[in-house]
Formats: C-alpha cells, sequence, structure tokens
C-alpha cells in the first residue's frame, strides 16, 4: 500500500507503474493463451447454443422474433414506421438492432463470466483476463453471421453493397473492443455482489430504449441533448451500422461521435483497468 | 544430488488474509472505499518453508487450519495475501475431484476441454481422451452430458484426468477416497505409480496418520493457519496426534 505521506508525484508515479504492470499482464495473458482463446470462444457457442432441440437455429430465431415484433409495433401499430433515407423503416430497424444483439448479449451475459465459468477461476489456473475475451469473441461470430444475413436481405431490397460497407470492420471492432473491456469489468464486479449483475440486467431494456435504436437520434431537435446522446456508446454503435447500411456516411463525417466514443471508450478502458487490478487476485475467494 | 537445487515449492512468510465484511452489500462497497468496516480472519500466517523436489510431504491440521487455502495457493487458484510462493515445475492436484467440470459438455467434451486449457495439441488430446475413456471406465456415460453424472462417476473422470499427467508436483488431498473399493484401490495404485517415477514431488493432505507415514517422509503440521511442526513424519504424527489417548487409526 503506498504511504499517504510521499510525495504526489512519486504516487502518481508509482501508480501509474502498477497499472501499466497489470497491462502488460493482461497483453501476456492473452499473448500466451491465443490457441485457447479461439478454441474456447467455439466452446463458448457450443455452450450457449447446446441443449436445445433446434440448437444453432436459435442465434437466428430469437432476433428474427425481435425484429418482426418491433416492426409490426412500429409500422402498422404506432403507425409511424416511415421510410429513412429513401429506405424503407424495415431496412432502417434491421441495421440499427443488429449490433443491439450482440451488444445486449454482452450487457447481460457478458457480465456475468466469472460466474459462468467459475471452474476456469476456482479449480484450474487459468488467466483470467481471457476469459471476457473468449466470451466477447463468441458472441462476435454470431454478430458476423446475422451481419451477413443482414447484407444479404438488403442486397434482395435492391440495396447492393458500396464503398461504405469498407468501415464495417471498423465500427465492428470498435464494438468488440468497448464490449470486451466492459465485459472484464463488470464480471468481476457481478463476481464481488449479486447486486451489480441485478443493476446490470435491470437497466438493459432501458438502455435500449434510450440509445436510439427503435429511434433516430439524429432528429433530436434540442442540440446539447443530440451532443449529450453520442457518450452513450451503444447509441454511437448503432448508428456506426446505420452510416453503412443506411445514411451513406463516413465515420470521419462526424468528428465529435468518434470524440464522445474515444472518450467513452478511454473512461471504460480505465474502469476495468482498475478493477481487475484490484480485484484479480480476489476473485477466486468469493466465488 | 546437485549442491544447487531449485526447491518444488518455497514459502516465504505467505499470509492469506479474507476480509469478511458484514454483507455482500458492503463487500462491494469496500472495492471502493476503505471506510467499510470488515473484519480480518487469516487462513494461513508467516508460512516459510521449502520443499525440494522428490520429497514427499504430508500436511497435517484439523479442520480450518488452513490446509485447504494453503493447497490453493500451490496450485495457483489463490493468491496470497502477502510473502511470495515459488512453485517450480508443472502441479496436478487431485483436490475437489467433481467439481472443475462444465456440467453442460460431456465426460468425453470435458477431455478435450481441459485438454485446450493445459495447451494440448490434438495429438496429444486423443492420448489423453483414450486414457481417461480407459481409466474412469463409466461406458456409454462417457458421451453424456456431465451433469446427469453421478457424484462417483463425476469423481472418475476427475481423478482420470488430473491423474493422466506426468506432474512435477502432486497434490493430494485424501478428501478424494470417493467411490467403490476396487475404484479406490485403483486410484491408489495410480498415485504410487506417479510417486514412483523419479523427482515426483508429493504434498499429501491427510487426518489419517496410517496413510501419512505410508507415502511420505515428512511432515508439516498447521495449527490455525501457522506453522506448528514441520519435521521428520513420526515426530510430526506425535505432535499432531499428541500423548496417544486417541487411537482411532483410519486405514
Amino acid at each position: 500500500m503506498a504511504q499517504a505521506r510521499q510525495a504526489p508525484l512519486d504516487l502518481l508515479l508509482a501508480r501509474v507503474q502498477r497499472y501499466g504492470a497489470t497491462f502488460a499482464d493482461i497483453v501476456r495473458e492473452h499473448a500466451g493463451y491465443k490457441t485457447q482463446i479461439l478454441q474456447l470462444a467455439v466452446v463458448d457457442l457450443l455452450k450457449t447454443y447446446r441443449g436445445s432441440a433446434l440448437g444453432w437455429l436459435w442465434a437466428v430465431i430469437k432476433p428474427s422474433v425481435t425484429i418482426s415484433v418491433y416492426w409490426f409495433a412500429f409500422s402498422v401499430g404506432l403507425r409511424a414506421g416511415k421510410d429513412v433515407n429513401g429506405f424503407p423503416f424495415f431496412l432502417w430497424l434491421l441495421a440499427g438492432i443488429v449490433p443491439w444483439f450482440y451488444m445486449q448479449e454482452m450487457l447481460t451475459q457478458g457480465s456475468t463470466n466469472f460466474k459462468r465459468y467459475n471452474y476456469l477461476v476456482t479449480k484450474i489456473r487459468f488467466p483470467l483476463s481471457t476469459i471476457s475475451t473468449f466470451v466477447s469473441l463468441s458472441k462476435l461470430y454470431v454478430h458476423a453471421a446475422l451481419l451477413m444475413i443482414v447484407t444479404v436481405i438488403f442486397i434482395m431490397f435492391g440495396r447492393p453493397v458500396d464503398v461504405y460497407f469498407l468501415q464495417l470492420p471498423l465500427y465492428t471492432a470498435l464494438m468488440f473492443l468497448f464490449f470486451t473491456m466492459w465485459s472484464l469489468f463488470a464480471s468481476l464486479l457481478s463476481a464481488m455482489s449479486k447486486d451489480f449483475s441485478n443493476v446490470v440486467t435491470s437497466f438493459v431494456m432501458a438502455i435500449f430504449w434510450i440509445s436510439g435504436i427503435m429511434w433516430d437520434v439524429n432528429r433530436v431537435n434540442n442540440p446539447l441533448l443530440a451532443k449529450i446522446l453520442l457518450f452513450n456508446p451503444v447509441t454511437f454503435i448503432a448508428n456506426g451500422y446505420r452510416n453503412v447500411f443506411i445514411y451513406k456516411r463516413w465515420f470521419f463525417q462526424d468528428p465529435f461521435a468518434l470524440f464522445a466514443f474515444a472518450v467513452v471508450l478511454a473512461v471504460m478502458f480505465g474502469l476495468s483497468l482498475y478493477t481487475f487490478n484490484r480485484l484479480r487476485r480476489d476473485i477466486a475467494d468469493v466465488l | 544430488m546437485s549442491a544447487k537445487q531449485i526447491p518444488a515449492i518455497e514459502f516465504r512468510h505467505v499470509y492469506k488474509r479474507y476480509r469478511l465484511y458484514r454483507s455482500d452489500k458492503h463487500r462491494f462497497l469496500g472495492i471502493f472505499s476503505k471506510r467499510i468496516a470488515f473484519k480480518e480472519v487469516f487462513a494461513n500466517r508467516d508460512l516459510t518453508f521449502k520443499v525440494e523436489r522428490g520429497e514427499s510431504v504430508a500436511i497435517m491440521g484439523k479442520n480450518g487450519a488452513g490446509k485447504s487455502t494453503m493447497l490453493k495457493m500451490i496450485t495457483g487458484v489463490a493468491f496470497p495475501s502477502s510473502g511470495k510462493i515459488d512453485v517450480n515445475g508443472r502441479v496436478s492436484a487431485l483436490l475437489e475431484l467433481t467439481a472443475g467440470f462444465d456440467p453442460e459438455f460431456t465426460g468425453r467434451e470435458n477431455v478435450h476441454l481441459r485438454g485446450q486449457l493445459w495447451g494440448l495439441d490434438k495429438a496429444e488430446i486423443a492420448v489423453l481422451e483414450r486414457q481417461v475413456v480407459e481409466f474412469a471406465d463409466i461406458g456409454v456415460y462417457m458421451d453424456q452430458p456431465m451433469r446427469t453424472y453421478s457424484s462417483g462417476m463425476k469423481a472418475r473422470v476427475g481423478f482420470a484426468i488430473a491423474s493422466s499427467i506426468n506432474p512435477d508436483i502432486l497434490v493430494v488431498d485424501e478428501a478424494l477416497s470417493v467411490g467403490d473399493k476396487a475404484f479406490r484401490q485403483k486410484c491408489d495404485r495410480r498415485i504410487k505409480e506417479i510417486m514412483a517415477e523419479e523427482k515426483v514431488t508429493v504434498i499429501f493432505v491427510t487426518h489419517s496418520s496410517g496413510s501419512a507415514e505410508a507415502i511420505c517422509n515428512r511432515g508439516i503440521v498447521l495449527e490455525r493457519g501457522k506453522l506448528a511442526f514441520d519435521g521428520p513424519i513420526r515426530a510430526a504424527i506425535e505432535f499432531y496426534e499428541g500423548p496417544p489417548d486417541t487411537p482411532v487409526v483410519a486405514g
């Protein structure tokens, strides 16, 4: 423990050193367990869809049902489903909701990794930081499959793949990065306290509705509010996917959105590093 | 023997402290604030000892003496609160045999999973699988999800996996005496086989002086987390059991 009487500069330096070492540990763990991470991502996929007769199909059925329900409620029920940028409402919905399925999985299941894989924590010697990575990777595989289906649907609607699709990997990578760090942070905390995982699960629906997946954030009238909303990473990602599929805009055309996301990403990085440094040695004791 | 030998296990002033909070809520808040009250319990206190390669050491102590915590730290799943632990070599732990499996996967899949976790390649995993199937001997259950297993079947697979790698350090908790007599004997034989290998270090946790004396040549007695005795096995047993007024010797 650092002494309170130490010079503030020394204290800061010691802290930077400590977190630097923790980050180096994380990198080292990932480098040393590359193959295992890839294999375990597949294992996680199997684990998720195991034990049901339809198995893999659920990865498609669940989102299809959700999309149909929302489309029905908005287009038929609320009669709010207008065309956006010349694209039918259904396609607009599709583009924004596809990344949401990944984000939702990471918010819920991705925040309980150490509990779901407690045998990797308490029974076997295994690098803890990599657990969130392979879980996230497993969800990313499903996401990639859905993304392919969506692209095919767009093509069927006569909207071919164009140059804007080049930025799709960027948005996917940013989403993966953010939510993998989130997953490490949240899994650590929910292992320490059930309250935390309860808070997360009860807010998932709220996050869905405030994040502009079902409505267009670009149409918010209050300019200040519009800026604030961009600090929500879910909004940034959903909007990014729509930049590709619907709005046909480049990521650098909205520098403020990029800046806001970078800030949030940095904060998430700090939070996950802080909690990992703080809790990694305690997790096995509380599970 | 070479003069400069790296010890298999070295503990230097190892403390293991658990913080007990009033509730989960307090524990959660305790992560962020130092003002949340908690009680400190020491599972291990100032443990300092060395185990050389090839030694076999019995760990004795009453329930709650800190044996399990110590074993967890040797196997590397728990970490000391202060002090330093050096473990040199591959550790195989026969601790809680029924744990450490994914219940959703079949026995065979769990064998593969474990092989992957250890970083084995395909050929090595195939060998592992053959060994485990043969040793566990649970027939068609090998391809059923492990949540459907009885504790005896889990223990069979668990023992088969844990004993199939050739470890440098073997950690055995005597509490593993599960399953029927025939299987227990099979396990005993396998442990002796591993021990017969040269330079295998054995840590054996037991309450029974009989098996301790049969297997080990050195004994460590823990008392409320502290090292109470460390010496030749005979003396350790005498220390642990005290004056011979309770001659209840288990087999």
